[in-house]
């Protein structure tokens, strides 16, 4: 299955159970359907499917409004970038909310235009930065796993919170790997444990994570394997642990943000650990980052292997 | 005499709020809304318990109208416990939830859009009741104010939005920062029904808005009611261009040449809703309505 085909599948197992919800978003129950990650919705008793019109900034502004009236609901985006539109609502308004513990949910489910050939004004895979401004919660869905947890924790609950989904990861196979270990959270995610390494992966940087430990396990070598799924920081404890037995790290992140939980989660290391090793994969923020091209990490996986062992 | 007595105690609670202000008693800004009485008294008088009003950064005029105290507003100025907000929103959010003021907000535009979604909250959950929201005639420079109506009308919610047209914004009068917009012709690009108030008489304001209720409601539709007034409290600015000083409107802060020694109207013409009403009575019965209100209002303060 489809990453996409999977991500649709649970999102539409939840809300068919949910009454009085209201779905809302620019085509989302039209044409392909956001890509497929709306196809076919459906709400329960007393809910909403609304094909909106095309004004980001009102619509976040009408989540807010749903949500301080009690009522639940999820904005779907076609692309996380038009959220730019918003982003007065996601500051402004949350912080009047926030105030008070919330009735209702109020959800932004948004693809991040992480594929690259969107052109300079779509390049734009900076979850992080969105989360950063308002220290607005937020998740990225990279797997079967944190997808069915995140979705059935996060996607209605009280609160408000971004969720995103990498458009990169769309057509892909869903990566199916059992988890040792899950926040109650959804921050953190643990896949594997080993005593030869920490392989630690931010944003949608899950599929280049597990990547690596099969490098290394055809090597001989047992790494731990992590995914921080939360864009803002998070207690690391789980991971210091971990690091502290290997003291070998490997961060893997594909963001373009600039204020995100990487450093947060380094400057931990710094003050907690002792390393032998690390190894940290990250975009050059100098490089040209909006022209048209491949939004894909370079990973000379044999190099990183070699740089462990 | 009800909605005399409203106008004047919201007038009188304004200006000892004014002293306050002068007196330097207050870290957060206030926009007072001195001339907007009436519009405020009459949507107070209009509204149901299931109506929602949703607000903008000058708001103390509604919020009086509602709360019919001044302390809890007072202290809330103050970032006081006893505040209406428990001193967690100051002025330019001021909320009143148990009043039916949901949401206030200090950015232009901000408001309109959430007001759509407490709308749209309505009809999910089949609830009676209107929703109102407050702009100006600078927020619907902004974009979300066509947004906000295209989403409205398109999803046939039931909503007021009144705009406020002062015909300034902070320092600059419209004609000094856009071109005209013809509300009436915007409003019925979108199909959505437009009314003008202008007399400042809160009895015609009430009897009007009591209708423009029921239409709204009946039709499932957003209307849009533009109400033009005059904020007092103006001041001038000195320059060399202006040396007897440029009129500039009041926007914010203490107004330095309205007080209460001059007792509660400020302008003698119909830009003051005091003046207006106090036309409608006997001038020594509102002299004493007058007395009587402010000696009420100042046994609240300490």
């Amino acid at each position: 299955m489809k990453y996409v085909e999977f991500i649709n599948s649970a999102v539409k197992a939840k809300v068919s159970q949910e009454e009085g919800i209201v779905l809302f978003g620019q085509n989302i129950s039209a044409g392909s359907c956001l890509s497929g990650l709306t196809r076919n919705l459906n709400v329960g008793k007393d809910g909403l499917i609304i094909n909106t019109p095309n004004c980001e900034n009102t619509l976040c502004g009408v989540g807010f409004g749903l949500m301080m009236s009690g009522t639940n609901s999820i904005f779907f985006m076609k692309q996380q970038d038009f959220l730019l539109l918003g982003i007065d609502q996601l500051v402004n308004t949350y912080n009047f909310m926030r105030r008070k513990e919330p009735d209702a949910s109020f959800t932004i489910m948004a693809i991040v235009v992480d594929s690259g050939y969107e052109g300079p004004q779509s390049c734009l895979n900076s979850f992080a930065d969105f989360c950063s401004i308002a220290r607005v919660p937020g998740f990225a869905i990279t797997n079967k796993a944190d997808a069915e947890q995140i979705l059935n924790s996060e996607l209605v609950s009280p609160g408000f919170r971004l969720l995103g989904v990498s458009q990169r990861l769309f057509k892909t196979d869903i990566i199916e790997l059992p988890t040792v270990f899950a926040s109650q959270d959804c921050s953190i995610f643990q896949y594997s444990s080993g005593k030869d390494a920490t392989v630690v992966c931010l944003n949608f940087s899950f599929p280049y994570g597990v990547e690596l430990g099969d490098k290394l396990r055809k090597r001989g070598m047992e790494p731990s394997l992590f995914s921080v799924n939360a864009l803002t920081p998070v207690r690391w404890d789980k991971i210091i642990d971990d690091l502290s037995r290997s003291k070998k790290l490997v961060v893997i992140d594909d963001c373009k943000s600039v204020h995100c939980s990487r450093d947060n989660f380094l400057m931990h290391v710094h003050e907690s650990c002792s390393l032998k090793k690390k190894v940290i994969i990250k975009r050059d923020l100098s490089a040209d980052l909006v022209s048209p091209s491949l939004d894909r990490l370079e990973i000379d996986y044999d190099e990183v292997v070699a740089h462990l062992t | 005499m009800d909605l005399a007595k409203q106008i004047i105690r919201v007038r009188l609670g304004q200006m000892m709020v004014n002293e306050k202000y002068r007196n330097g008693e207050f870290k957060v800004p206030i926009h007072l809304a001195l001339g907007h009485e009436a519009i405020a008294v009459a949507v107070d008088s209009m509204m149901h318990d299931n109506d929602r009003l949703v607000l903008t950064h000058r708001n103390i005029h509604y919020n009086l109208a509602r709360a019919k105290t001044l302390k809890p507003e007072i202290d809330e100025y103050m970032l006081l416990e006893d505040g209406l907000a428990k001193g967690k929103l100051g002025s330019m959010n001021l909320a009143n939830e148990a009043k039916g003021i949901v949401y206030t907000s200090s950015i232009l535009g901000n408001n309109l859009s959430v007001a759509a979604g407490v709308a749209l909250s309505k009809r999910v959950k089949k609830e009676d009741g209107m929703v109102i929201v407050v702009t100006g005639d600078g927020a619907m420079e902004e974009g979300s104010f066509y947004e906000s109506l295209a989403f409205l009308k398109s999803n046939n919610l039931p909503l007021l939005v009144i705009i406020e047209n002062n015909e300034w914004s902070l320092a600059t009068r419209i004609h000094e920062r856009r071109c005209p917009i013809n509300i009436k012709a915007f409003a019925e690009a979108l199909d959505v029904n437009y009314e003008l108030f202008s007399s400042n008489d809160v009895y015609e304001y009430v009897e009007r808005l009591s209708g423009l209720r029921e239409f709204v409601l009946k039709n499932k539709t957003p209307l849009c009611l533009e109400v033009k007034l005059t904020t007092l409290g103006y001041w001038r600015q000195k320059s060399e261009e202006f040396p007897d000083g440029k009129f500039i409107n009041y926007h914010a802060g203490p107004a330095p040449n309205v007080s209460l020694q001059h007792g509660p109207v400020i302008e003698t013409d119909q830009s003051d809703p005091v003046f207006v009403i106090n036309k409608c009575f006997d001038e020594k019965i509102m002299e004493a309505v007058s007395r009587d209100i402010l000696v009420e209002l100042k046994s609240e303060l300490p």
